[in-house]
């Protein structure tokens, strides 16, 4: 087992260069002159040629490409000229408020969406089928990022049970300074309930936003890879031995309709640890997906390149591990 | 062998599908107010007899602007799901066929491209290249060749030796038309299936794409384009110039994903039953 | 009591399209199994006879409608049992062989773990004791190594080991009054078959059981079976011994069937 996941991970060499070397070249070929970035405008030309020389923009373009790559693989992605940081300070900055979002949310989504699709495939062609089927066709065809605005609506503006979407704590709060990273635990650890159950309230409605959303092609699946299950040979084996019901569905039939939904669950986690954009800019959290975000807005191409990286390359990484969880799960897949 | 009749997520989706190309036409010609213009009424009106679905911010009505967004709302997403469509495919049949070299070039192009997300690799292009509905159309179509490319090839190899594909050669076929005469229409029901699912994304993207003001210009009736107008509002209780919006891509999408299932259902002998 | 351990009478039914059309399938199929004895039923792929054997333990296909008979077993109904109380046969009382044992076995347990599972919901007790049961049950089916065998899961046995640790599960870890065997040798090597075939008849002695064995097989017949149920597009045609049967068929259906299988040259 260890020899195939080494495996995999040298069979994302390629994949990471591709990805790394079209970042590069989409971004000199679309990005214009990035010297303009560094140069106020009025600037002589030979200070703009003094700044081409120092930031390596004189060099032939393979000369830049291969000093690239070789940044890249000491992973230095270079300074955001936004927020004047390395890009990889800022990443692993932003890195903890995006994975405690998607953590807990994906984390929803699967608790609450496999007993779904379980159920709706038990009751099959049933009125509960038919209300699931109806939940997850709506969950999966609304944008995310209406169903937050939705859920703020209600929540925060009709009802006031939940504070606004102002970030990881309410304004005038302030974060403690960075243990783990993770708010809640650093909270925990620290001892200060009362500003963890304003963290706790604060992260509700995203979370539940991304539940909401993950939970809904999550139930689809195991809705569908259940229903193949319960007609397999086996459990017919394990009906005519006499098993009851649960155990039928849980133990034997589960087990097996779940290969498809860790399939799921890797793509979405690929997605929603890459930052889910548009969910963190609505609810003013500070992740990954808020900083992409700036950086196509403002232009800052090392920001965009280094994100752009550590997103592919997490996202190859969920894949990974979903073999790894093939693995686990399936015999068959061990060799 | 009888055929099946239309399944009831077929008819509805259909039927909603149809709606919405009616609202397109109609609003080629006819909208209650002038979808573009702001100012037709006082800003953030709630709905009433003269603006069903209110006002937003810049007095433009609601509903007009929701019926000239199904022009863009459904025009990208099918444009661009049929360039995907055959770009993919045609990429995915010469792979599939012809193995070797051209196989691996093109596979491994592929999962190059794979491991970017969706929406986040949609978004960079679309800045890249600028706003605009030609380019929204293309981005989104090249966003999605991949799937179709990995689909058509798994499709072409597992069909390339069956008997009525080696009848078709015996014959003096070239390979060429093999391919894509014998071969590929017995896929076109997986094709089109995920053909639908993809619409479906696509029309997601789109909103994306509009919320987050990259897409189209400001002031273009697109539906996520109007979200993002009404995103303020949401906080100061005038939900309503948001609220359609979504309403109207849910009822999209959702056609598209009814009519991906109804499809696949169709196609997948052992999903029938 | 009777001699007779389960009595079919009069089944009926037919499937159902996903459009409610009805296609019948059984008509008015009625046999006896006597206790102590293996009766064989025979026929065609489509005879309706492994719908008739899945019947029995009620798993047959849900798109099946039945429309009349009775399943008479040791003095019930088995047809309108309430779902605990035909829990309490299936398995228990009656257990079955089915075809295909690797694909009827579930892929992500190991052998061992489904046998004591078994075990387990019969006679509780710890997983150790219901993993011994199962190692003594892989090795008293003639599988080498039986604890080895045991940790390892269905992918990793051949058809015929598989099918052996299948009729350990059924014969062994079931003890069931009445054992079916659906085509429990199709899809296997002839030799495997012969060694299938010699181990359930030496199974059925040593436990008492009382057999029906469903194929298409007549050569699997002749050798092991008493009793002959013909079955053919969902009727039964003749029901006779097994000498019977071989000797003097009254029916042209199983003079044809006889005539097919090359068994019997020199006697028709």
């Amino acid at each position: 087992m260890a020899r195939l996941i080494l495996q995999r991970l040298f069979w994302l060499l390629p994949v990471a260069l591709g990805v790394v070397t079209i970042t590069f070249f989409a971004a000199r070929v679309f990005g214009g002159d990035p010297t303009e970035l560094y140069t106020p405008p009025e600037a002589t030309d030979a200070l703009r040629a003094e700044i081409r020389e120092r930031l390596g923009l004189a060099d032939p373009l393979w000369v830049q490409y291969v000093r690239y790559i070789g940044d890249i693989a000491r992973l230095d992605f270079g300074v955001s000229f936004s927020t004047n940081q390395s890009v990889g300070a800022d990443l692993t900055d932003r890195l903890p408020a995006t994975l405690e979002l998607g953590l807990v949310g994906l984390g929803l989504g699967v608790l609450l969406g496999v007993p779904l699709g379980v159920l709706a495939a038990v009751t099959r062609e049933g009125p509960t089928d038919f209300l699931v089927r109806g939940i997850t066709l709506t969950g999966m065809a609304l944008p995310q990022f209406w169903i937050g605005l939705v859920l703020i609506w209600v929540f925060f503006v009709i009802l006031g049970w939940l504070p606004g979407p102002v970030g990881r704590l309410p304004i005038g709060v302030d974060l403690p300074a960075p243990i783990t990273g993770f708010l809640l635990i650093d909270l925990l650890l620290l001892g200060d309930m009362e500003r963890w159950r304003l963290a706790v309230l604060q992260l509700v409605l995203p979370a539940g936003t991304l539940a909401i959303a993950t939970l809904a092609p999550i139930a689809r699946v195991t809705r569908a890879s259940m229903v193949e299950a319960l007609q397999s040979d086996y459990i017919r084996t394990a009906i005519a031995m006499g098993h009851g019901k649960r155990a039928v569905w849980f133990r034997y039939a589960l087990r097996n309709a779940l290969l498809p939904v860790v399939t799921l669950v890797g793509v979405l986690a690929g997605y929603v640890f890459g930052g889910a954009v548009l969910l963190e800019s609505i609810f003013g959290w500070p992740g990954l997906g808020q900083y992409a975000l700036q950086a196509i807005e403002s232009s800052d191409f090392a920001a965009l390149q280094g994100f752009v990286i550590y997103a592919a390359l997490l996202y190859v990484l969920a894949f990974l591990a979903v073999d790894v969880l093939y693995m686990v799960i399936d015999p068959r897949m061990r060799r | 062998m009888t055929r099946a009749p239309l399944s009831w997520s077929m008819r509805i989706g259909l039927a909603i599908l149809g709606f919405y190309v009616a609202v397109a036409l109609l609003s080629l010609v006819w909208t209650p107010h002038d979808p573009l213009s702001p100012g037709v009424g006082d800003g953030f009106l709630p709905p009433s007899v003269e603006f069903p679905l209110g006002t937003d911010r810049l007095g433009s009505d609601v509903l007009s602007r929701l019926m000239a967004g199904t022009q863009y709302n459904l025009g990208i997403a099918v444009l661009a799901v049929a360039i995907a469509l055959t770009v993919g495919s045609i990429l995915g049949v010469i792979a599939g066929y012809y193995g070797g070299a051209t196989d691996i070039a093109i596979s491994r192009g592929v999962e190059v491209f794979q491991a970017f997300p969706g929406l986040l690799f949609a978004m960079l292009i679309v800045k890249a290249v600028g706003p605009g509905v030609v380019n929204v159309i293309l981005v989104l179509s090249f966003v999605g060749i991949p799937d179709y490319v990995r689909l058509a090839r798994a499709e072409v190899q597992s069909r390339r030796n069956w008997p009525y594909a080696e009848a078709a050669r015996m014959v003096g076929n070239r390979s060429w038309q093999v391919a894509f005469r014998h071969i590929l229409p017995n896929s076109t029901g997986p094709l089109l299936a995920f053909t639908s699912i993809n619409a479906a994304f696509v029309a997601l993207v789109t909103a994306s794409l509009g919320f987050l003001g990259l897409g189209l210009s400001p002031n273009t009736p697109e539906w996520g384009n109007m979200i993002a107008r009404g995103q303020d509002g949401v906080m100061t209780g005038e939900w309503w110039i948001s609220f359609f919006p979504g309403l109207a891509i849910l009822g999209m999408t959702g056609a598209f994903y009814l009519l991906g299932d109804a499809l696949s259902d169709l196609t997948d002998p052992r999903r029938r039953r | 009591m009777s001699d007779y351990l389960l009595e079919v009478t009069g089944l009926s039914g037919a499937f159902r399209s996903p459009t409610g059309e009805l296609t019948p399938v059984l008509h008015d199929v009625s046999f006896d199994l006597r206790a102590g004895v293996t009766t064989a039923i025979v026929g065609e792929t489509g005879s309706g006879k492994s719908l008739t054997a899945l019947s029995i333990l009620g798993i047959q296909p849900a798109t099946f409608v039945r429309s009349a008979g009775r399943i008479i077993f040791d003095g019930q109904d088995l047809l309108a049992l309430d779902a605990r109380a035909l829990r309490a046969v299936r398995g228990r009382r009656i257990a079955m062989v089915f075809q295909d044992a690797r694909s009827a076995l579930n892929p992500v347990f190991t052998v061992g773990r489904q046998l004591a599972d078994v075990h387990r919901l019969y006679h509780g007790g710890s997983r150790a004791a219901a993993m011994d049961a199962a190692i003594d049950a892989l090795r008293r089916v003639a599988i080498p190594e039986p604890a080895r065998r045991a940790r390892q899961y269905p992918h990793e046995f051949s058809g015929g080991m598989a099918q052996r640790a299948m009729i350990a599960l059924a014969a062994l870890i079931c003890r069931p009054e009445l054992l079916i065997l659906d085509e429990p040798t199709t899809g296997l090597d002839v030799t495997t078959q012969a060694e299938i075939m010699e181990l359930l008849a030496e199974l059925a002695r040593a436990e008492r059981l009382t057999t029906c064995l469903i194929t298409h097989d007549l050569g699997v017949v002749a050798e092991s079976c008493d009793q002959v149920v013909v079955m053919n597009a969902g009727r039964v045609v003749e029901t006779a011994t097994t000498e019977a049967i071989f000797t003097s068929p009254r029916e042209a259906y199983t003079q044809r069937l006889l005539a097919a299988s090359q068994l019997v040259e020199g006697a028709a």
